[in-house]
């Protein structure tokens, strides 16, 4: 061997993949997590095969209006003579989407904000912090309410935008404390000392040890973004021509479904918001366990 | 001591049988492993044992089994232990609470946190009467200030919050609460581990005054051979879980029969003796002293080392460090008061003293981590206040750092070559294979071979004196000219001290480098240092060189840290 | 002391900062907002100057001098005069306001309490019970409640409870009947048409405390002062309770607080689904008809509101940890 850049990837790369294994491995041995990757496949898989699993397409109407279940259409059909089954199986698509890449945007942010925040210190670090919490104290419901509202039927990508806005600041404050502690460690002290920069430390040094920390926020960012999806197409403040879960509930109450009784038609998507974002939570029991070891599942007493 | 421990003394039954007992952790996916394997002993009223192993030996897990404060995953799976006959190992939870006043307590290693942080002590003591119910309610005042003044201290702490008291404090809190409970047994683990060196032998001293007065039995668990020969009559020593030595304490002393004893006890040595034995290391008399003084100056084998000798020197001249005060209101915190000394090169000094002396902030001054407030602090020619990013780079380049705790100096996600080739890459001009052949060098240098395998390995896989081993070596991948040790060996078992102070001893001699060695250890000090300050609240209260130092010791300050450091020869004098 | 003014000066800086934010958030916006507004204004009547500048002070006007509209921004809600709503001509903003204020305050404020009470005690209870059916059920429970959305089982309730078993009313804060009054039945009414909101907001914000206090109470009984009391035969309700829940219930606070916002949020798709006239009913309104200028008065009192009570909640936390009295 030549050079030692390609094993020394290689190695990192080990070592990244290990860390990833640890994870699932964590996650995996914790039940109630088992029960929430299980059922968050499930969701997933709906919405990648959505056109092959559902009966008919998502928007094609024509049938009995406001029908009840039966054999042609299990869950019934909507006040536009839509199926019902068909619009939950689509609506996977955007609840699933909305929820990864809201989640993933906002937790990039909060990293990225997180850690130069908790590494760096002096009067900066004291107006992000300042900053940070007004984020978090101001009720993040409303102000996407008020945002959208001036945005008006901005679409999915409005939509992520506007939980991203309120959704990142919790990430930011765990991942800051969190760094905190690490840089006063002594190994990074001593990668200090070793010579490496400030960049180095915080990505290869202080970042590789919060992976935990990551996931968590991760999924705790997701089920909120899920939840405030739902909630801001049900006031119709999305694009209501879409079709995913809230836009359903949107037009459930505003087709007076629960005047006519229908109420599979309300019971079907709200059911499905709440089992996606409680397996993202029940995923996070998991996580919980290895960033704590004392959650960690078994008898404590 | 009034108790008679003459053995073959049957009529008195004893207070405490141990048979056969077997302690496991077991978790869910992983084999059970056994920390107490087979222990057997028995304890007479009135006895005062010590229990010492180093750590992973099994002593903790023993005393909370024997206290039936062992929680899963710690899991009992064999064995009797017999208070007053009958095995506790059969209480019901109530029985067993109704049995913690008048029967076993216990005194937490970490006393400091022990106490609730949102209950004043008084609460504490009211809380323990009102659940056993022995004293009665109009004299839970007079009772809790009683108990206070045994342990000595002021019956005002008992209006206080535990975040209020310091260490040393707390840690006689929790003894009195332990004593409030008016046990027969008590156990102590490793109670004075978490405090200060002069802290550590007031509270010992209390300890031993309450154990005579009382008239408890006591076990005393300790990592350290010394304290526990000096303060007890009879020792168990524990090694891997096995109790490899029981005797009493002189005899363990002067005839140790299990090799592992012999060892532990290889190890200590009064530091003001004239001439001293440590494995590992030559006597220690003057005329080593001397010898190592000439070394320094003539030229050494450098074969070894890629550069020069170390040529600079550091310069420190009434440099003072204050600090901004902690809570608004208070006075600013003075951490080095007007200091100034040269360590020359190829020197190696002592910095002496308690957590608090200022000798952790002098290191910092003179890594570069912190600027003096008032004074200067030189490298060569170079001022440390005044450098740029850039010329802090050079400084690291030349001046090192070795950290107390090994556990923590190394990154648990990388592994030992990672580790190393940073400053490799980051301070010299090897590149590729050069560079790792540099690293697998560095790490025969430190005694860790076959290089390759260690290599490979992370933190977790090595024990703690590898681990150290590790994080000299990368101190020294830079071919730095000085180094500064913050406690290198304080946190190691005892047995593994003398490999780690031989080998930065050989460091020295081998490749010139000064050191700065800081801490609040006389007998290493004395081990590998040539010259000694003696550090008192920011202050130099004493300096010359090492033997000198020791041996007639000026300053009360270095006289009463001498007095504090455990000596079992100390023990027979004493006795 | 020290510690309460600090959180009070805390608390002004952070008002500030809300009420600036309010003034930047409609002039960040595409388009005019101002002029949205004044020409919906417009259809019900000519538009004074006073109320035009009333408007261009509080979202902005293309191109005029930002310091200006500023200070007159700040007056405005010094003064809390922002001018006229729209969509209920011509009531004044700030009296629909403080009409629907109280609604919302007292609905919110006695559930989140309850909510917490509750949550913390069977956190509690499930951390003490770790491992049996106690800890199972409630956790697994929280979890599920706790990712329901709160619309939803508003919708549920209000299908189940008022249209299928006309058990309780469907709409509104009182029976159009009932004259607003200081007497018992008037106030039972109040209470008969507040229940379904209330359990909607209970149910869905009750997992959240049971999770965290179980989680930091988990934490505290691993720590050693719950050891040492063991160790001393203190008995197990006192070691649960004025031990380990005791300093576990801190870092729960904290969470109180930061929660707050959420439950507020939430209780806004509450109050949509019920037509409670709260706060929340009237943003729905505001929102839905671009009502923007009482669409900004109430996101600052909402935000106030939730400022103000998370400064309460500090104190309360000075109170109960010694730690912040030094």
């Amino acid at each position: 061997m030549t050079s030692t850049t390609t094993p020394v990837r290689a190695r990192a790369l080990r070592g990244a993949l290990r860390t990833v294994g640890r994870i699932a491995s964590t996650i995996w041995s914790n039940p109630r997590a088992r029960i929430g990757v299980v059922l968050l496949a499930i969701f997933i898989l709906a919405a990648t095969f959505a056109p092959w699993l559902a009966p008919y397409g998502a928007s094609q109407d024509g049938f009995e209006r406001s029908a009840g279940g039966s054999a042609a259409h299990w869950l019934g059909t909507t006040a536009a003579g839509e199926d019902v089954l068909s619009q939950i199986i689509w609506g996977a698509r955007v609840s699933v989407f909305v929820g990864f890449a809201a989640g993933a945007i906002a937790t990039v942010i909060a990293v990225l904000i997180g850690l130069s925040w908790g590494y760096s210190r002096g009067f900066g670090g004291e107006v992000v912090g300042f900053i940070v919490n007004l984020f978090l104290v101001i009720p993040g419901l409303p102000l996407m309410i008020v945002i959208a509202s001036y945005l008006q039927n901005g679409g999915i990508a409005m939509i992520i935008a506007v939980i991203v806005v309120t959704g990142w600041a919790w990430g930011a404050r765990v991942l800051r404390s969190q760094t905190q502690t690490l840089r006063s460690r002594d190994f990074v002290t001593a990668a200090r000392f070793a010579g490496d920069s400030s960049f180095r430390i915080i990505f290869r040094e202080i970042l590789p040890n919060m992976t935990s920390l990551i996931t968590g926020a991760f999924f705790g960012a997701a089920t909120a973004a899920i939840l405030a999806e739902a909630g801001l197409e049900f006031l119709g403040l999305g694009d209501p021509t879409t079709v995913s879960w809230g836009t359903m509930l949107f037009w459930a109450q505003n087709s007076n479904a629960l005047l006519t009784g229908q109420w599979l038609l309300l019971f079907a998507p709200g059911l499905c918001i709440a089992l996606l974002a409680t397996s993202l939570t029940l995923i996070n029991f998991g996580v919980d366990g290895i960033s704590n070891p004392r959650l960690r599942e078994g008898k404590g007493r | 001591m009034t108790t008679n421990t003459t053995p073959g003394q049957v009529d008195e039954q004893p207070i405490l049988r141990v048979e056969n007992l077997t302690v496991e952790y077991r978790s869910e996916g992983f084999e059970p492993v056994a920390a107490v394997k087979n222990v057997s002993f028995t304890l007479r009223r009135g006895e005062f044992i010590g229990l010492v192993g180093e750590s992973g030996s099994g002593k903790s897990t023993l005393g909370f089994a024997l206290t039936r404060l062992a929680k899963p995953p710690a899991t009992i799976v064999d064995g009797k232990i017999l208070f007053h006959g009958s095995d506790i190992r059969t209480l019901d939870a109530e029985e067993l609470r109704k049995q913690r006043r008048g029967g076993f307590a216990m005194v937490l290693q970490s006393g400091m946190n022990a106490l609730n942080p949102v209950r004043t002590i008084r609460k504490h003591f009211h809380d323990i009467f009102r659940a056993h119910g022995h004293v009665e309610p109009g004299s839970f005042n007079a009772r809790a200030s009683e108990l206070v003044r045994k342990v000595e201290l002021p019956e005002t702490v008992l209006d206080r919050f535990p975040g209020e008291l310091s260490g040393g404090m707390r840690q006689r809190v929790s003894i009195a609460l332990a004593l409030s409970l008016e046990p027969e047994l008590l156990v102590f683990d490793e109670p004075t581990t978490a405090l200060d060196v002069l802290v550590q032998h007031a509270v010992m001293d209390t300890i031993r005054q309450l154990q005579a007065s009382e008239g408890f039995t006591a076990i005393l668990i300790s990592h350290d051979l010394g304290i526990v020969l000096e303060s007890t009559e009879r020792v168990l020593v524990m090694h891997d879980g096995v109790v490899v030595e029981d005797g009493p304490s002189h005899q363990i002393l002067d005839d140790p029969q299990a090799e592992y004893t012999r060892m532990l006890l290889s190890h200590y040595a009064d530091p003001r003796a004239e001439e001293i034995h440590i494995p590992g290391f030559s006597t220690r008399g003057r005329s080593a002293d001397a010898a190592r003084a000439e070394r320094a100056t003539t030229s050494p084998r450098s074969d070894a080392r890629a550069a020069r000798r170390a040529d600079a020197s550091i310069v420190v001249e009434g440099a003072s460090k204050v600090y901004a005060p902690p809570r608004r209101g208070e006075k600013p915190v003075v951490a080095v008061d007007n200091v100034s000394f040269t360590l020359a090169p190829g020197e190696s000094l002592a910095l002496v003293g308690q957590s608090g002396s200022g000798k952790s902030t002098i290191a910092r001054l003179v890594t570069g981590a912190e600027k003096p407030s008032s004074g200067l602090v030189r490298f060569g020619d170079s001022n440390l206040a005044s450098l740029r990013r850039r010329e802090l780079r050079d400084l690291r380049k030349n001046v090192q750092m070795v950290f107390q705790d090994p556990y923590a100096a190394l990154n648990p996600l990388h592994t030992v070559e990672y580790t190393l080739m940073r400053p490799i890459l980051n301070f010299t001009e090897r590149r590729g294979e050069a560079a790792r052949e540099r690293m697998l060098e560095l790490l025969e240098t430190v005694g860790l071979t076959p290089a390759e395998t260690f290599a490979a390995k992370l933190p977790h896989q090595l024990s703690g004196g590898q681990r150290q081993r590790v994080v000299i070596a990368r101190a020294l991948a830079s071919d730095p000219q000085v180094l500064v040790a913050d406690e290198p060996v304080s946190m190691l078992d005892v047995s593994l001290r003398a490999g780690v102070l031989g080998l930065l001893e050989d460091l020295r001699e081998q490749w010139g480098v000064s050191m700065l060695y800081i801490t609040h250890d006389l007998l290493s000090a004395r081990l590998v240092t040539d010259r000694m300050m003696v550090l008192n609240a920011g202050r130099v209260v004493e300096s010359g060189p090492t033997a000198d130092v020791l041996r007639n010791p000026s300053d009360e300050y270095t006289i009463r840290l001498l007095d504090a450091v455990p000596n079992p020869a100390r023990a027979r004098e004493g006795r | 002391m020290t510690y309460a003014l600090r959180k009070l000066g805390m608390l002004l800086l952070t008002l500030w900062a809300a009420v600036t934010l309010n003034f930047f958030l409609p002039r960040l916006m595409p388009g005019s907002p101002a002029d949205a507004a004044i020409a919906k204004l417009s259809q019900n009547g000519p538009v004074s100057a006073a109320t035009r500048a009333a408007i261009e002070a509080q979202l902005g006007v293309p191109g005029g001098n930002l310091l200006e509209q500023y200070v007159h921004y700040l007056q405005q809600v010094v003064t809390l005069d922002f001018g006229v709503s729209f969509t209920f001509y011509p009531e004044k903003v700030s009296d629909l306001v403080l009409t629907a204020l109280p609604y919302t305050v007292v609905l919110v404020g006695i559930v989140t309490v309850l909510a917490f009470v509750i949550g913390t005690l069977i956190g509690v209870l499930a951390a003490w019970k770790r491992g049996t059916w106690m800890d199972t059920l409630p956790t697994l429970g929280g979890s599920f409640l706790s990712a329901f959305p709160y619309f939803w089982i508003a919708l549920l309730l209000l299908f189940f409870a008022g249209y299928v078993g006309h058990l309780f009313p469907t709409s509104g804060a009182s029976s159009p009947t009932a004259v607003p009054e200081f007497s018992l039945s008037f106030i039972g009414d109040l209470i008969y048409h507040a229940a379904l909101p209330a359990l909607t907001i209970l149910i869905t914000s009750l997992g959240g405390w049971i999770l965290g206090m179980r989680n930091a109470m988990i934490n505290t009984l691993g720590d050693d002062y719950v050891t040492f009391a063991e160790a001393n035969g203190l008995r197990g309700r006192t070691v649960a309770l004025k031990y380990a829940a005791r300093n576990a219930i801190l870092p729960n606070l904290t969470g109180f607080g930061l929660a707050l916002g959420g439950v507020v949020g939430g209780s806004i798709l509450v109050e949509q689904v019920y037509g409670y006239p709260g706060i929340g009913y009237l943003l729905y309104n505001a929102v839905v008809n671009q009502d923007y200028p009482l669409m900004q008065a109430l996101f600052l009192m909402i935000t106030v509101s939730v400022l103000i009570a998370n400064f309460l909640v500090d104190i309360l936390y000075g109170v109960l940890d010694p730690r912040t009295r030094r």
